[in-house]
């Protein structure tokens, strides 16, 4: 590494310092870049677990398996159909948005007003259920995933961003706010915010809270899908892809269980630590840690602000 | 008194009876296994390959001089557990007289095994694992006398390849590679090796890194062998059809345009074509077995005997399977894994039937017939032939990767080949 | 108009809650019901608005009929749909994390009403205090602010029936007033409002007839001023007995029912 270097040499002339001065900013930026441009697709199945949670305090352990599915019904329309990008795309999300809607009425739905942890438990069986499917269906090989999109890649010399990961990031940021807009400044939206809140106060107020749960799981599974499709892109898509869906776990504890923007803020953190990381700290011989990194910040974080950084402090009236 | 003669003789009779009998009805037992569920997925062909070798070898094949033989098949489900299970079950079940020689595939089973095949059962086992610490150096024949590999290590794999760039090396200065291995005892096999030979040979290796499965971004990875310089990348310890591969070559294409990739077996082979697309073009690597499955299947070049004979009994003992696409279940999906059913299948005859003119059917007898070994295997090598010797198949080739896109119908599907660009190698006969 | 007839509820299929009891609700009254903590009030009303099943009750004996028709099955959200009748949970059921501005448009959800603008109007118009606060988190709103959040929100669904649980629940006595005069107004301008509340005096003081419950079952019913009047019901829900009572055991309730029935 050429700071390293500069640094044992001692005598540096000037320039040398300048360069690599501009050496570490480059790096910095570059790791900086490609960490936001990650995190923004793991700020979408943060965003996808905290909705969830919040309609049905059940966290969704199989955003992984959803991931897969949605991304495998997405290649139908668009790889084996042949359809093209735009008409593909919207029917594979609705397609998403389906088999989410049929995991929900068949899984949780007949645990409404239960424990949620009846519910989380479900997920996760649900979770090797779908993989098990899945490899049935789609065996377990890769399958090639080249969307095509038209080339945006910044190459700047040392910095260079890649077409995949720009995309990646538009996109994941678009539905992000397409979510945002939904819950925010539509009836249906006001309607999930006071479910998710109490769905018994919501039902004696004529809110069918079966229905808001059914809307936002089929909702959280397309969104899914759009972090699957994308993730997809940078190379295959294969069943075992959805360990990815875990990184979404330390996302939203980072970001707190019930928070939005602690999403959008949680999957940039983790994107960047990962980045740094395996930038700064992985070349000197710490080899995965990459992989732990979000993990430890997770401990530090929770055990700092048990919430999570942005985790609603719970009105407590005196 | 005659009541004794006669109870004397009887008893006689009955023992001579009892020591005969096993010796007329002997029957020959082998136990192969084979990853066919599991982890890594469905990989059926390993089981029909064998099965169909297995059939032919009893049937057209001649058995081993004529007497059939008894085999088992078990499925270990990528499970190294499993494989020693199934293993002691039959060592418990059959006679140390009848089983006499057993398969594995996997490095995982080796270990755990080592003490009971080369000291307890003393059995002949051929496995499919190339790992360098069991066959190479460190290993080999004389820690470990009774077990066999079916190829060549990945040690002498990843030497073969710096020894390449090292003879085609066109650039000034010392040719600069970079090293990206899987986080794992695969990823790992064979490394301190081959970095020790590439400083004996003069390159330089500017870069080692470790970039595990789960990667979902190889931008990282691909920017510090860019800044390192290097100008060949030896991808090692990954599966060709596995995602980070594809990752992997796609960010690489665009991140190190002028890099030569090159990797080992198990990423020089059909699936890389199919997963990685164009981002595999110009990819060159070493194997262990012939080419022998183009995309699409039907431009699979049929020079090599053994390919040919792969694909003749594919079409003749299963044909639906052989016309489904890759994406169909129950379909070979790359005839490689069906060639390693039929190669144990052929190399089981072999050694048997080398065992039974030499007059000595037993385990030692396998033992020496394959220490004693010189065999074309068919054809497999361009006719060269191999000796045993190390215990491991020791011939080699580099291929380079001839990938297309091609219009069909709406989308662009990729077509090509794995080409050789050497003739094949036998690393016994390197002066490493 | 209402009418509940010997109507059996068991919690998780072992809690008996309502033994068999029979009320009505007339067209335009004001229901009181009266009755001590786990009576039964709250899955009366629960089972009336359709949410048994959510608390994991169920109805195992009677029926509950509207205008004749049975509503026994039908969902909360189809009782107020197509039946108008809401029901205000008790300990003020707002949504604290959104604004009253939005806790209003969420009770609009189910579109009974046809025009939210103009019903919010009318909601901010019998309760003045709420319009200063529109852009605040209900979650930080008084007590009495809350409930009177809850039945404006009740009133953005244009009920015809209107259950309350307990309104006065921890509300200061001259808050607890001025809700039960707002009360008393929705009656007068139509809507038929059964008030179970433990505060049995203001209750029975706007009510025009009323209820007694104990232990899953009516032992009481009459006008409300009769009952305001009856003895038992002073001693036990007014808080007036003439003396005090010579010993616990003459207070069990038991021995006094058989009397009653």
């Amino acid at each position: 590494m050429p700071e390293v270097q500069a640094d044992s040499e001692g005598a540096v002339s000037t320039l040398n310092l300048k360069q690599s001065c501009g050496q570490l900013m480059t790096d910095l930026l570059q790791a900086l870049g490609s960490g936001i441009l990650v995190g923004l697709v793991y700020s979408l199945l943060g965003l996808c677990i905290v909705i969830v949670y919040k309609a049905s305090e059940a966290f969704n352990f199989a955003v992984g398996e959803f991931m897969v599915t949605g991304s495998f019904l997405f290649y139908i329309f668009f790889f084996d159909l042949q359809f093209p990008f735009l008409i593909a795309l919207p029917l594979g999300l609705a397609a998403a948005a389906a088999a989410g809607a049929v995991i929900e009425t068949l899984t949780i739905r007949p645990l409404i007003g239960r424990s949620p942890i009846a519910m989380t438990i479900i997920t996760l069986g649900l979770a090797f259920f779908i993989r098990a499917c899945l490899q049935l269906i789609f065996g377990s090989h890769s399958y090639s995933f080249f969307l095509e999109l038209p080339d945006i890649s910044i190459d700047a010399g040392e910095l260079l961003f890649l077409s995949d990961p720009l995309w990646a990031g538009i996109m994941a940021l678009l539905t992000f706010f397409i979510v945002m807009f939904f819950l925010f400044r539509t009836k249906w939206g006001l309607a999930i915010r006071a479910t998710s809140e109490n769905q018994a106060k919501a039902m004696a107020f004529g809110i069918n809270a079966k229905m808001i749960l059914l809307v936002v799981w089929a909702a959280s599974s397309a969104c899914i899908a759009v972090a699957g499709i994308m993730i997809s892109n940078f190379g295959a898509l294969s069943t075992m892809s959805s360990i990815v869906g875990l990184r979404a776990i330390p996302v939203v504890l980072i970001g707190g269980m019930d928070s939005i923007g602690g999403a959008l803020a949680g999957g940039i953190i983790v994107g960047i630590c990962e980045s740094l990381v395996g930038t700064y700290i992985e070349p000197l011989g710490f080899t995965g840690f990459k992989e732990v990194a979000p993990y430890i910040l997770l401990l530090i974080v929770v055990l700092i602000r048990p919430y999570g950084l942005f985790g609603t402090v719970r009105i407590e009236r005196v | 008194m005659n009541r004794k003669l006669l109870v004397g003789l009887s008893l006689i009779l009955s023992i001579a009876f009892l020591a005969l009998t096993p010796v007329s009805a002997k029957d020959i037992k082998v136990l192969s296994q084979f990853p066919m569920s599991g982890p890594v997925g469905a990989l059926p062909e390993f089981g029909w390959g064998y099965i169909d070798g297995m059939n032919w070898v009893n049937g057209e094949g001649g058995g081993v001089n004529g007497k059939k033989i008894t085999w088992f098949l078990e499925d270990f489900r990528y499970d190294p557990t499993v494989e020693v299970a199934n293993f002691n079950k039959y060592c418990a079940e059959l006679s140390r007289d009848e089983f006499i020689l057993a398969t594995g595939y996997i490095t995982g089973g080796l270990k755990p095994l080592a003490d009971k095949v080369n000291k307890e059962e003393k059995i002949p086992w051929l496995d499919g694992s190339y790992s360098t610490e069991i066959f190479g150096a460190e290993g080999g024949p004389s820690k470990y006398p009774y077990y066999y590999s079916l190829g060549a290590t990945y040690g002498d794999q990843l030497k073969i390849l710096m020894k390449w760039i090292k003879d085609n090396h066109k650039a000034k200065g010392k040719p600069k590679v970079g090293m990206v291995y899987s986080p794992t005892a695969w990823g790992k096999d064979g490394l301190p090796e081959s970095l020790a030979y590439a400083r004996k040979i003069g390159l330089e290796v500017v870069a080692q890194i470790e970039y595990p499965y789960s990667a979902t971004d190889a931008t990282n990875e691909c920017m510090q062998l860019r800044k390192a310089k290097a100008q060949y990348v030896i991808y090692h310890g990954y599966s060709g059809a596995s995602g980070c591969t594809a990752i992997f070559f796609k960010t690489a294409k665009k991140v190190i345009k002028n890099v030569q990739l090159m990797g080992t077996h198990y990423t020089t082979n059909r699936m890389s074509i199919l997963v990685c697309q164009e981002a595999y073009d110009g990819y060159i690597g070493v194997a262990t077995r012939p080419f022998l499955d183009a995309v699409p299947r039907a431009k699979t070049s049929m020079e090599n005997p053994i390919v040919k004979l792969a694909h003749e009994f594919a079409r003749k003992y299963r044909p639906e399977e052989y016309k489904r696409g890759v994406k169909d279940k129950d379909s070979i999906k790359d005839m490689f894994l069906y060639l390693e059913g039929l190669t144990y299948a052929f190399m089981i005859q072999k050694v048997l039937t080398d065992a039974d003119n030499s007059g000595n059917l037993s385990r030692e007898g396998v033992k020496k017939a394959l220490d004693n070994l010189v065999w074309d295997y068919k054809g497999m090598f361009g006719g060269k032939k191999f000796s045993y010797k190390s215990h491991t198949i020791p011939m080699m080739q580099i291929f380079k990767a001839d990938v297309k896109m091609v219009k069909m119908g709406e989308t662009m599907v990729p077509t090509g080949a794995v080409n050789p660009i050497t003739d094949w190698i036998n690393s016994d006969e390197i002066k490493w | 108009m209402l009418a509940v007839e010997n109507l059996r509820v068991v919690y998780h299929d072992v809690i008996s809650v309502l033994n068999g009891i029979s009320i009505s609700l007339e067209k335009g009254e004001l229901l009181v019901i009266i009755g001590a903590n786990g009576a039964g009030k709250t899955t009366l009303l629960r089972t009336v608005a359709g949410m048994i099943d959510f608390y994991d009750g169920e109805i195992i004996e009677g029926d509950i009929t509207l205008d004749g028709l049975s509503i026994k099955g039908v969902d909360t959200v189809g009782i107020m749909k197509h039946h108008g009748l809401t029901y205000v949970m008790e300990d003020r059921p707002v949504f604290w994390y959104l604004t009253i501005d939005e806790n209003l448009r969420a009770a609009a959800f189910s579109g009974r009403g046809r025009n939210v603008k103009a019903d919010m109007e009318k909601a901010y118009q019998y309760f003045p205090p709420l319009r200063g606060l529109a852009k605040k988190k209900a979650g930080y709103a008084s007590g009495g602010e809350q409930q009177m959040l809850a039945i404006a929100m009740a009133l953005m669904t244009q009920p015809g029936i209107l259950l309350l649980d307990e309104p006065s629940l921890g509300l200061a006595p001259l808050i607890t007033e001025g809700l039960f005069a707002i009360i008393k107004r929705l009656n007068e301008s139509g809507i038929s409002v059964m008030l179970v509340e433990q505060n049995a005096s203001a209750a029975l003081e706007i009510g025009s007839r009323g209820y007694v419950m104990e232990l899953g079952r009516i032992v009481l019913e009459g006008k409300a001023s009769e009952l305001a009047a009856n003895k038992d019901v002073r001693e036990f829900y007014l808080g007036s007995g003439e003396k005090a009572r010579r010993s616990y055991r003459d207070a069990k309730r038991y021995k006094r029912r058989k009397r009653w029935l």
